[in-house]
């Protein structure tokens, strides 16, 4: 990159990762209620002391940030204010009758009749029966309804207290020459190689083009030894999210013979107290490799094992 | 005040790509850090701080700029990350050197929406109760932006294809960001919905790359042995989040980053003699264009096409999320220190506008001066 490579094809293998987040959302007490309410078929709003409403109700006015009042049931009817279409569906913004603000929701309709002040109705879902604004299936065009009332919430259901939730993103992230060849150079001939740093014979791991100290050009390609020496460790006896292997075992930040950078990688275990005496900074460890055909990825090396006397 | 003024000192590059399948983000961003310092007789040991915008979320790691230090030149410097478009990095360290503390900062802004899914990357930022389960998200934000512009002020779908095949073909002669075959405006018109009213090209495009400005205090600027393009003015405010409660067919934050940035410089208005402004739409970008001033409201097309208006081609054909707006300071300021052929009147003054969340939530406004 420093000297950009011109000729690369754009369609070089990625490294395909998935981040799944866990929440625990939590809405509040105007956004639980309205939640709540959603099998109810009621929409919640929330009435302001200058007596002006929001629906959906929040704990806060966006506007200024002014705490509401009093929760209130807002009308099914309104009238459409703006609209679009994106992937082939119909999105609008819908002030319903009596309130200040407008939502987006969902348009059943087809975008060329729809016109800006048009009057609207929710259509209720006959599938969704949970705690879901999609409950509101979307709004439909409703030219002669009667202009609905702002009404006091009679008995409001219990809001919502935390709400489970899942977000996946997912990536595929460019290799680059340094990464890509470490990887090819594990994969093919199951050896770790790195690049010798700016002004020194140890190489850098994982291999890159500019020296992270110096921020000048690193030095030629050179194959590590799958053996090194412990820096740093922790044995691992807790259960966290995101862990690939049963605890306990050792983490470890491994100096590979012939490299100049750690390496985080894991060592089994069979037991803490032994592990205690065994495992620590200065320790010899080898690289086990798993058996059969290698990905080109870390996990080819399965694991570290302390190298005995 | 005795504060020091701050100048755009260089600016470097990668080209700007749909993607760089063949680079990470450390190859990139330490590829923009190592040109930055050509011609300027600096070297990153001058440098005081380092200051560097990019999206966790697009990047696929947390804190992504920790993985990032050594490629960014920051070892063992003051390092700060700021989760916006680099136009606010650049905000930041004009801030620090101003106040004396430092006299030479690195702002860096880089991007890789090639690397995720750009449609997710929206819907994260929008509501999780009301708006998220309902579809709503990037795309459907522009589209009502502009389907309620259009409406409002008899804008034709051709003259937005008009603006779009304009900013295309000035980012082609420009030479920084890679386009395989350059749109006319039939092409705009034929191509698939994004968000009615609104085609695909209506819609700035996700590119990747990153770019690097090395800005110091006028001492440093004076010795380059050229004219210092001066920051003299910096304005920035935002929208609610709330998409429905913001104004109706105008961008009220651009207006007051405007007159924040303009009454730091002493101007009297936004009469600027190069333009490079981010609109995440070509709706956005005439919205962006009457909220600095430039035109009045719903006539921001009449100059759009003005050739002092994103001679580098703006943000429509490369969107380089959370660098975009540093790229147009990195135009802006080249286009203002670049001599002119002989007889021909040298820029002096620019306007440069960064755009950051959905539907263009936040705005942030530099004046520059030579």
């Amino acid at each position: 990159m420093f000297y950009a490579p011109e000729t690369a094809p754009i369609d070089l293998p990625t490294f395909k990762s998935t981040i799944s987040l866990p929440y625990t959302l939590t809405p509040g007490k105007s956004a639980g209620t309205f939640l709540a309410e959603m099998p109810n078929r009621r929409i919640v709003g929330t009435r302001f002391a200058d007596g002006a409403v929001i629906a959906p109700g929040q704990d806060f006015s966006p506007v200024d940030g002014e705490e509401p009042v009093a929760l209130v049931q807002a009308p099914e009817t309104g009238e459409l204010t703006a609209f679009t279409r994106t992937g082939g569906v119909v999105l609008g913004l819908v002030r319903l009758d009596g309130c200040r603000n407008a939502f987006v929701h969902k348009i059943l309709a087809d975008i060329y009749t729809l016109a800006v002040g048009q009057r609207v109705a929710a259509r209720w879902s006959t599938s969704e029966q949970g705690t879901s604004i999609t409950a509101i299936e979307g709004f439909v065009p409703a030219p002669d309804a009667p202009v609905g009332n702002v009404l006091p919430l009679d008995t409001p259901a219990e809001p919502l207290g935390v709400i489970n939730y899942a977000m996946a993103l997912h990536y595929d992230h460019a290799y680059g020459p340094y990464y890509g060849r470490m990887f090819d150079e594990i994969r093919q001939n199951g050896v770790v190689m790195g690049v010798r740093g700016s002004n020194a014979d140890e190489a850098l791991l994982p291999p890159r083009e500019i020296d992270d100290i110096t921020h000048k050009r690193t030095g030629t390609w050179k194959a590590c030894a799958d053996t090194g020496t412990i820096r740093a460790c922790s044995l691992i006896n807790m259960e966290v999210y995101g862990q690939t292997r049963p605890v306990p075992y050792a983490y470890a930040e491994i100096v590979l013979d012939g490299a100049s950078t750690k390496m985080i990688h894991i060592i089994e275990i069979d037991d803490l107290e032994t592990a205690k005496q065994t495992i620590k900074p200065g320790t010899r460890v080898r690289a086990v490799w798993t058996q059969g055909e290698r990905k080109g990825a870390v996990s080819d090396i399965e694991r570290f094992e302390v190298i005995g006397e | 005040m005795g504060l020091s003024k701050v100048a755009v000192l260089a600016s470097a590059q990668t080209e700007l790509r749909p993607a760089w399948r063949d680079a990470q983000h450390i190859d990139l961003i330490s590829s923009v850090v190592a040109n930055v310092f050509k011609g300027t007789g600096l070297t990153l040991d001058d440098v005081d701080f380092v200051i560097d915008s990019g999206s966790d979320v697009l990047d696929g790691r947390s804190i992504s700029n920790c993985g990032f230090l050594g490629a960014l030149g920051a070892h063992h410097k003051e390092e700060a990350r700021v989760e916006e478009d680099g136009l606010w990095g650049a905000l930041y360290g004009v801030n620090k050197i101003r106040s004396g503390a430092s006299s030479i900062g690195l702002i860096v802004a880089y991007s890789k929406p090639s690397e995720s899914d750009i449609d997710l990357y929206w819907s994260a930022m929008v509501e999780p109760f009301y708006q998220r389960p309902v579809g709503f998200g990037q795309k459907a934000a522009l589209g009502i932006q502009a389907q309620r512009y259009l409406a409002a002020h008899g804008i034709t779908d051709e003259a937005l294809a008009a603006i779009v095949a304009k900013r295309w073909a000035d980012a082609a002669a420009n030479g920084k960001v890679a386009i395989d075959t350059l749109p006319d405006a039939a092409a705009v018109l034929a191509g698939d919905e994004a968000a009615w009213p609104l085609t695909d090209l209506m819609i700035s495009r996700p590119l990747d790359g990153a770019v690097a400005v090395l800005i110091c205090n006028e001492d440093v600027a004076r010795r380059t042995g050229r004219p210092p393009v001066f920051i003299t003015g910096m304005g920035t405010s935002l929208e609610t989040h709330n998409f429905a409660d913001r104004s109706i067919n105008r961008l009220d934050s651009v207006a007051a980053a405007t007159r924040m940035a303009l009454g730091k410089a002493g101007w009297d208005k936004a009469a600027a003699e190069v333009v490079e402004t981010s609109g995440s739409s070509v709706v956005g970008e005439l919205l962006a264009l009457e909220g600095l001033g430039l035109a009045a409201t719903g006539r921001g097309a009449e100059i759009a096409l003005d050739p002092a208006v994103n001679a580098s081609g703006g943000a429509l054909p490369a969107d380089p999320i959370m660098a975009t707006g540093l790229v147009r300071l990195a135009e802006a300021a080249k286009r203002l220190s670049t001599p002119v052929a002989a007889g021909a009147k040298a820029p002096a003054t620019a306007l440069v506008h960064g755009t950051g969340g959905v539907a263009m939530q936040t705005n942030c406004v530099f004046t520059l001066e030579v």
